[in-house]
């Protein structure tokens, strides 16, 4: 009986021992603990690889994301949503960027670089990126862009990044809800740890919505993970071979 | 003896368990696949489509591999098929590698049809012949994740 009780827990043990790896190396994965870092400055240091909730639809909640269950649409809001066939052509099929909502939506991680005067986003997906300057400037007055142009701030711990001056023609998340060239995002980036950031966007554009509508999610810490190389365009066949349609402009 | 075997057997079966609780963990919760496009962009969720064939060639790049197999029809001809599946970057952090599927392993692929009546499929799960899933992982970011292998 002695040796069948110690076989048990021979079998425990090694399972406590062993599950831990192979969880690891899929999702069951706990990042690092520790205090919330900061930087040699006294700021919050959001510095690290991230994984993101894949949010393909901003109206839903998910793992690590709450959703806004109802989008506030204007008639033009409204309209657009109604009239949007992928099928009929979409961008990102034909790998021209994500823009700014649709690229922190993607399962792929992100890697955040960060000094007293910038915030860098450095999203996987296309091995795109944004460059956000942090120290005070004013939005610059350019050409509307596909991410737009941001600029961020401190409020206490947190990291205000305000975005503006988008070219309109992306769309919010991948199954398509519309946004206009009036956009207006909000994020809030606070690491309340090591291993965690909460973020929180805020979407705001007249032309669309009513009112402006919001999303909360949880990053976690990946010290394990580098980012990789990622070329939409390097064997994109489903556009060659005409599958996907080329949106019109 | 038959008490003797009776805690052999029961430690081998508490091992047994063991395992098979292991390997379940082991593949909940891995890495959500990429959206690179919308799904519904190309491919039809309600038309799904079983093939079993032995592949011919397998592409590991972005933005998703895809795997190439000659499926036998009814007649006995032989139809080549080309299936779509995830992100080489995120089938590299569930464990897959490009090694992982070779020329000449005989498959199963459960997928979604091309809406354009091609051959083409996305791939929700491969299977080879000895019942290991290899690849789970569509690129189907709008519609259910595929199920687990």
């Amino acid at each position: 009986m002695t040796r069948l009780i110690l076989g048990g827990l021979i079998a425990v043990v090694a399972l406590a021992v062993g599950l831990p790896a192979v969880a690891t190396a899929q999702r069951g994965y706990q990042p690092p603990g520790g205090p919330t870092p900061r930087t040699a400055s006294g700021k919050v240091d959001l510095s690290g690889v991230w994984a993101k909730p894949y949010v393909p639809d901003m109206t839903k909640d998910g793992k690590d994301q709450k959703g806004a269950p109802v989008l506030p649409f204007t008639p033009w809001g409204e309209a657009e949503w109604k009239k949007y066939d992928p099928a009929q052509g979409d961008y990102t099929g034909s790998c021209l960027p994500f823009g700014m909502t649709r690229s922190v939506n993607t399962p792929e991680p992100m890697q955040i670089m960060q000094s007293d005067t910038y915030f860098a986003f450095l999203f996987e997906q296309n091995s795109w990126f944004a460059v956000v300057p942090i120290d005070g400037r004013p939005h610059r007055q350019g050409i509307p862009t596909w991410f737009g142009d941001s600029v961020g701030h401190w409020e206490g711990d947190t990291l205000v990044i305000d975005t503006v001056n988008f070219n309109g023609k992306t769309r919010l998340d991948t199954i398509g809800h519309p946004h206009s060239d009036q956009l207006h995002l909000v994020q809030r980036f606070s690491r309340p740890d090591l291993g965690h950031i909460s973020y929180e966007i805020t979407v705001e554009d007249p032309k669309t919505f009513t009112k402006p509508f919001t999303n909360s999610r949880t990053f976690t810490l990946r010290p394990d993970w580098e980012m990789m190389e990622y070329s939409c365009e390097e064997n994109n066949k489903s556009l060659w071979e005409g599958r996907i349609k080329v949106p019109k402009p | 003896m038959y008490k003797k075997r009776m805690k052999k057997t029961m430690f081998q079966s508490m091992i047994r368990i063991g395992l098979a609780l292991a390997a379940v963990l082991a593949v909940v919760e891995v890495e959500p696949v990429s959206a690179h496009h919308s799904f519904a962009a190309e491919f039809d969720a309600s038309k799904t489509v079983t093939l079993s064939g032995a592949v011919t060639k397998v592409e590991w790049a972005n933005p998703h591999i895809w795997v190439y197999l000659d499926v036998k029809d009814e007649r006995g001809g032989v139809q080549p098929w080309q299936c779509e599946g995830g992100p080489p970057n995120t089938l590299t952090r569930n464990g897959w590698s490009p090694n992982s599927l070779k020329v000449g392993d005989t498959i199963t692929i459960d997928g979604a049809l091309a809406k354009d009546g091609s051959k083409t499929c996305n791939a929700r799960t491969v299977k080879l012949a000895d019942g290991r899933s290899v690849f789970a992982g569509s690129s189907g970011g709008d519609n259910p994740p595929p199920p687990k292998p």
